[in-house]
């Protein structure tokens, strides 16, 4: 019993991260309708930049993961500042492959600064544990799933009570519009950027504090993304449940699945896998995720 | 109010579609715009409201002011918040957006938030419809409802001038009167110029104080609208009345001969 309270903790605290990316993929793509393959790589630079200024320059780590969010809102309004304020309107595909060959962009600079080498961000929560009864929690674990769900209520209400928000998706929606509303949709576009890069930010730190700081840790993005189409490219609730659930998912199988065998047939290490077929069955019975609905066609 | 004078506008570079057009729209007045398809209605009220970059529509002459501010070069926006709302051509509501939503958005422009729940309740005397759905996804209202919701987008953000494109198209008649009707309501209620755009010219002559006739890029016919509405040729060609009893043909009217003075 207790094995599997562990093993749903560590599945949330994963899954976490997961919904944490997923959440700024949810974000840029909910304002402005762009599949930002990049999410991953941003996550990382995040984390860099934190572990530049936590462990390089031993700066106090609140004061480093604050100056680290901040650097990951200026690079996201950058990128659309550079990239994306010219794509308005012109093909998805363009704006697709233009976030596939930014991710491979990121990459190279952040091997060019910050090098190959596999570093670790020391954190003040790091190492330190929890115990009820029988069950060990990390602080670290239990701080990102609390950050991911505060998170999470932020944005619920930011996009469906706020001003800001609520013209984010309108503009996501019909931009030209929009600017007949009287909305600067540029500057939509561009807060959208900046606030999906420091979530993604938060999230790469987080992965760094239960892993180790490297480039490859880009490749959670992929996972996020299939987390966030899980649960609707669209819904914020649905990218923080298909996050959760492909966290969950991963533990289970990685405790139960890895290495048995059934009937002759030995399963290797299916946790990366098990994510992918999940969502691939959900995606066949619900083609728009768990709370993604379908677009209204009416004219 | 708003002043157009011998605008000249250019699609990519080769295409000229007004040739040189001046209009008025004074304060608190229902201006008509009418005209066929191609006759640059809209070309007219998406170059007044800013929207060039997008469809490669470039201003080559002419000035356009917004009382007495040159307003050539401005981005939508800005001339959003100089209080001109368009209520756009089919409507373009936001369909994912709930019916509050919409409005939400539509009071975007305005610096002040507090009384938005007092402008909204206004809006919903003109629209009690609106009220009730005020939950419901704007893509799941009936074309009258949504046109009443594209109004109602515009009218929340305390414009100056509302400009309407083709509110009654695609709408039956009984909507088209009933809608009519609230823009008239609006125009004296509320103190708001219109610049109504339309090629129904018998609803749109019924509540416009002033109307400008377009043909192929120029204003051909220009007058207070009881004018219009007396004038031979508009009740012919635009109202479609003739002379009460008398049959008439195709080599009588000899139309073509009389639409041709107007545009020489």
């Amino acid at each position: 019993m207790e094995r599997v309270f562990e093993i749903i903790i560590n599945g949330l605290s994963t899954g976490a991260i997961y919904s944490l990316l997923a959440l700024g993929f949810v974000l840029i793509f909910k304002s402005t309708g762009i599949l930002n393959f990049a999410q991953g790589e941003l996550a990382m630079v995040g984390a860099f930049v934190c572990f530049t200024f936590a462990s390089q320059l031993q700066l106090p780590y609140l004061l480093a993961f604050l100056i680290a969010l901040g650097i990951g809102a200026v690079l996201g309004a950058f990128i659309d500042l550079l990239f994306f304020r010219r794509m308005v309107g012109e093909p998805v595909f363009a704006t697709i492959m233009i976030t596939v060959g930014l991710a491979s962009i990121l990459t190279s600079a952040a091997g060019i600064i910050w090098g190959h080498d596999v570093h670790a961000i020391r954190a003040p929560f790091t190492d330190k544990t929890l115990e009820v009864g029988n069950v060990v929690l990390t602080h670290g674990s239990l701080i990102t799933v609390g950050v991911s769900l505060l998170l999470f209520v932020v944005f619920m209400l930011f996009f469906n009570r706020s001003l800001l928000g609520v013209a984010m998706r309108g503009t996501a929606e019909d931009p030209d519009t929009a600017g007949l509303m009287g909305i600067n949709v540029n500057k939509i576009h561009m807060a959208a950027w900046a606030i999906g890069t420091l979530v993604a930010a938060v999230a790469g730190i987080f992965l760094a504090d239960q892993s180790f700081v490297r480039l490859s840790m880009s490749h959670t993005g992929i996972k996020a993304m299939a987390a966030a189409i899980l649960g609707g490219m669209e819904s914020i609730r649905g990218a923080v449940v298909g996050g959760l659930a492909i966290g969950l998912i991963e533990g289970f199988a990685a405790n139960y699945l890895s290495g048995a065998e059934v009937g002759g047939f030995h399963f290797g290490d299916v946790k990366e896998v098990a994510a992918f077929v999940v969502m691939i069955v959900v995606l066949m019975i619900r083609p728009h995720g768990i709370f993604g609905r379908e677009k209204v066609e009416r004219v | 109010m708003l002043k157009i004078a011998n605008l000249e506008t250019v699609y990519s570079d080769v295409i000229l579609a007004l040739k040189g057009i001046s209009l008025e729209v004074p304060p608190g007045m229902i201006v008509a715009l009418l005209g066929a398809n191609g006759a640059g209605k809209t070309t007219t009220i998406n170059t007044v409201c800013g929207i060039r970059k997008a469809l490669d529509l470039t201003v080559e002459d002419g000035s356009i002011e917004f009382e007495g501010e040159s307003i050539n070069d401005m981005k939508p926006h800005q001339i959003v918040s100089l209080g001109i709302v368009q209520v756009p051509e089919g409507r373009r509501i936001f369909a994912e957006l709930t019916v509050d939503e919409n409005l939400v958005i539509g009071s975007y422009s305005a610096t002040n938030r507090r009384d938005f729940a007092q402008r909204k309740e206004n809006v919903h005397n003109y629209f009690p419809i609106l009220k009730q759905r005020a939950n419901q996804r704007a893509g799941y209202l009936s074309g009258g409802e949504q046109q009443m919701l594209a109004i109602a987008r515009a009218l929340v953000a305390s414009p100056k001038l509302i400009i309407l494109d083709e509110p009654s198209l695609g709408l039956a008649p009984l909507v088209v009167a009933e809608i009519f009707g609230i823009i008239e309501r609006i125009n004296k209620q509320e103190d708001v110029a219109i610049l109504l755009v339309e090629q129904n010219a018998n609803v749109a002559l019924a509540i416009s104080h002033f109307g400008y006739i377009l043909e192929t890029g120029r204003v051909v016919l220009e007058g207070p609208t009881e004018q219009l509405r007396e004038n031979k040729d508009i009740r012919e060609f635009y109202l479609g009345l003739t002379e009460v009893g008398t049959k008439k043909s195709f080599r009588d009217v000899k139309h073509y001969r009389r639409r041709k003075r107007w545009l020489s």
